[in-house]
């Protein structure tokens, strides 16, 4: 058999370039200095600074990861954590900057918002400049609104869960968000109110040599249910990005909450993303990751099953070509009686290309009756690159079942042999067996991202390989 | 003391990475003369040497520096009988830092026992250092049987170089011990050589393991099979870190990892680190772990025969074992472990 060569996924749409044209942007650095500035020009109440000062204490005590990808190319000297684009928070398009507008029409979000979406969130660079969301949900008290909006508006609700899930001392990179965060969602879904149609949040980074910290808060009340999607993209530079955003979910008792996330950040990024999910008393927290661009990226999304017989389950993929190491997974603690969790990881590693599969699974003594099952399968198209899986298993108690299982391997000769039997070319059969491959994720996604994944992992896969 | 790391970090907050013994007591070696060997032949010979250093990639890391025992194996022909090395810990012989190597020669065949007994009556220290040469076409059968009291120390390293078409395969016991230590190490090196260890442990009381096994696949076509079984009782506690790792050029190669725990009380506690490291394209790892108690239905049955609970248990613990025990020829040894079994699980 001849060998595969795959060519880099197509991100001319991804990699559009606007002018670096903001209407303020921090001086390069972390100083105390800085983030007093950060919170004077985002005009927050003295209880936020006095939050991100401590952030940042914390953040200058801690040390960087003594494990996974070599992240010391990072250094804050030469990030600007806050770019505040020429744009106001707008709920019309229309009255969107023309530049901005025309990125995000190139990323399909409007006609999506037409098409299959209840609302929807615009970052650019540090601020979000659209939000919007159907008339009947707000009738039915579903808040969506931008994070700065709900400091302002909503600061209780914000002072009780901001930063509780994911406290700062979680480690370095979130005592940073803690320090510099902007931008972001706060969803609040009311008890007993099922929003059908899905809201979206996408993030943009344009500015070079710059940061994105945006910071999500769901709370989904007793016996509500969400599902929110969150895109990313940026274009590429020579020097690097930093994106340090952090998400906190809270799915109340009997709640169900869908979290997501085509990421596609370019290939200068380092994601160092922090996602946590605490999940009450019959609840479910799903995640769906697809994870494409970056440099680097560490994330690993975590459930917290705090409540009897909650839930959670995990589908991931993760697509690691030329110059990338993503370093993805999964974390959950089952912390009640009969919980449960499901985990279904992917990775296909290309072109040099480096995946890790890092999880952990923590049955606590509290746990009795608890189930856990892990699988994760790793495809290596070519043997330049690396694929790991780096698994911890922590039982504490007898009373549980628990199975993990992981596969390592190439495309089988066997099953390209009897799909070229059955008349396929041979580039055709390996396009075929990728996708699915894949085919696990992409079903989860709503039809339009589960199109737009389709095409990342393919577009370039048709006639490239053989 | 921080001791046993694995080849590759993971986040510092799963304390798994390596372990940190403050308690154990250093001894002050003293010659060990308690050790029985016995299956000499003209191709099979042990050889009692001055002190020789082993050098290892990995290993649990050095407690003590000086060895007080030093044993050299060579293998040169094909032996059917096994050599069986016994080191029994009493009174006067509470300590023992030993150096073990195996040579196999060409085409060599054998079966090395390594036993490790001690009464109940003392705490006593063990350090191993276990070092195999498996050249081309050789295989080398390894039993290593640490039956020590449950308040002992006993630290193992074992670390295996394997030729061509060569293999090393491991059955390994650790029943004993208050701490047990242990790390074994394959370094598959020629074309189609193989390598595997299958090992069971038994923790009661508060017994503690932190066992540590990585295999690197370097040839062509080589294999690497793991596969743990144990049982944890009362406060019992184990970490397991098993490696597999295809390195570049190890085309065609197959790893096998399974780790199974049955967890016989709510407070014991199993955590494992299954790790499968890949920078090969072609090749094939699997690996698989599970933890749980006994399924009541089975318990349920078996007790409808006629068994008391604590029985059934130990039935279930010893079919557990079973496949384990099966690479045992030595019927004795193997009642013995199973009568050990019985004891721990009173």
């Amino acid at each position: 058999m001849s060998k595969s060569q795959i060519e880099d996924i197509n991100r001319n749409i991804y990699d559009i370039k606007n002018e670096d044209n903001y209407d303020f942007k921090m001086k390069k650095g972390l100083t105390r200095e800085i983030i007093e500035e950060l919170s004077k020009q985002k005009n927050e109440p003295e209880w936020m600074k006095e939050f991100r000062l401590k952030a940042l204490d914390v953040y200058e005590s801690l040390e960087l990861p003594t494990w996974g990808p070599d992240i010391s190319e990072l250094d804050m000297n030469d990030i600007a954590t806050y770019v505040r684009p020429k744009s106001k928070l707008n709920s019309s398009w229309d009255d969107v900057p023309e530049d901005i507008k025309k990125t995000f029409d190139q990323l399909g979000i409007p006609d999506a918002e037409k098409e299959s979406l209840a609302g929807v969130g615009a970052q650019y660079d540090s601020e979000v400049v659209y939000h919007s969301m159907k008339e009947e949900l707000i009738q039915q008290g579903v808040i969506y609104t931008d994070m700065e909006t709900a400091v302002r508006e909503y600061p209780d609700v914000v002072k009780e869960h901001f930063m509780k899930c994911v406290p700062v001392y979680d480690h370095k990179f979130v005592a940073l968000h803690g320090a510099v965060w902007s931008g972001g969602s706060f969803v609040y879904v009311p008890k007993g109110v099922k929003v059908d149609i899905p809201l979206q949040s996408y993030f943009r980074l344009n500015s070079p040599e710059s940061g994105q910290f945006e910071h999500t808060l769901i709370i989904v009340d007793e016996g509500a249910s969400l599902h929110f999607i969150e895109g990313c993209s940026a274009p590429k530079y020579n020097k690097v990005n930093l994106h340090a955003g952090c998400v906190e979910l809270y799915v109340k008792d009997n709640a169900y909450l869908r979290y997501s996330t085509i990421e596609n950040w370019s290939k200068n990024m380092f994601n160092l993303n922090t996602k946590k999910a605490i999940v009450g008393k019959n609840a479910k927290m799903e995640w769906v990751t697809g994870s494409f661009g970056s440099k680097i990226s560490m994330l690993y999304p975590m459930s917290i099953l705090n409540g009897e017989n909650a839930k959670t389950e995990f589908t991931g993929i993760s697509f690691a070509g030329k110059g990338q190491n993503l370093d993805n997974g999964f974390k959950v603690v089952h912390n009640a009686k009969n919980t449960s969790s499901l985990v279904n990881a992917k990775s296909i590693s290309k072109d040099g290309g480096k995946c890790t599969y890092r999880s952990l699974v923590r049955i606590t003594p509290n746990a009795g009756g608890s189930k856990s099952s892990v699988s994760c399968e790793s495809l290596m198209l070519d043997d330049i690159s690396i694929s790991d899986t780096i698994p911890v298993n922590d039982i504490e108690t007898d009373d549980v079942i628990f199975s993990h299982e992981a596969k390592i391997g190439k495309i089988s000769d066997k099953t390209i042999f009897y799909l070229m039997s059955r008349g396929l070319s041979e580039e055709d059969a390996k396009a075929m067996i990728v996708r699915g491959f894949a085919y696990p994720i992409s079903k989860e996604l709503p039809v339009e991202y589960a199109v737009e994944m389709n095409n990342l992992i393919n577009l370039e896969l048709e006639g490239a390989i053989g | 003391m921080i001791l046993n790391n694995t080849p590759v970090r993971t986040s510092k907050n799963f304390n798994i990475n390596n372990i940190k013994i403050d308690e154990i007591a250093l001894p002050t070696l003293v010659p060990f003369s308690n050790v029985k060997i016995s299956g000499e032949t003209d191709t099979m010979t042990v050889e009692k040497t001055k002190k020789f250093e082993l050098h290892f990639t990995y290993g649990v890391g050095n407690v003590i520096e000086d060895c007080n025992q030093c044993l050299r194996v060579q293998v040169s022909g094909k032996e059917s009988s096994p050599i069986k090395i016994e080191f029994d810990f009493d009174q006067e012989n509470a300590a023992l830092a030993e150096n073990i190597e195996v040579i196999a020669n060409e085409n060599a065949e054998a079966t090395v026992m390594i036993l490790y007994r001690s009464d109940k009556e003392k705490t006593y220290f063990h350090q191993g250092a276990l070092h195999v040469i498996a050249k081309k076409n050789a295989k080398i059968h390894v039993i290593v049987v640490n039956l020590l009291n449950v308040s002992s120390q006993h630290l193992m390293s074992m670390e295996n170089e394997i030729d061509e078409n060569a293999s090393v395969d491991y059955t390994i016991v650790d029943f004993g011990a208050k701490t047990c230590i242990s790390n074994w190490y394959s370094n598959i090196l020629g074309e189609k050589a193989a390598s595997s260890v299958n090992t069971i442990y038994l923790g009661s009381d508060e017994q503690f393991f932190d066992i540590n096994y990585i295999a690197h696949l370097r040839g062509e076509k080589t294999n690497v099979n793991m596969e743990v079984q144990g049982a944890l009782a009362d406060k019992a506690k184990k970490h397991f870190k098993g490696t597999i790792d295809f390195k570049k050029g190890s085309k065609k190669a197959v790893g096998n990892e399974n780790e199974s725990c049955l967890l016989l009380s709510d407070e014991a506690r199993s955590i494992a680190l299954p790790m499968l490291l890949c920078s090969e394209e072609d090749v094939e790892g699997n690996h698989a772990s599970s933890s749980g108690k006994i399924d009541t239905k089975s318990l349920f049955y078996i007790m409808s025969r006629g068994f008391s609970e604590k029985d059934a248990i130990k039935l279930v613990v010893k079919a557990r074992f079973e496949c384990v025990l099966q690479t045992i020829e030595d019927w004795q040894l193997r009642e013995e472990i199973l009568s050990r079994i019985d004891e721990e699980l009173l």
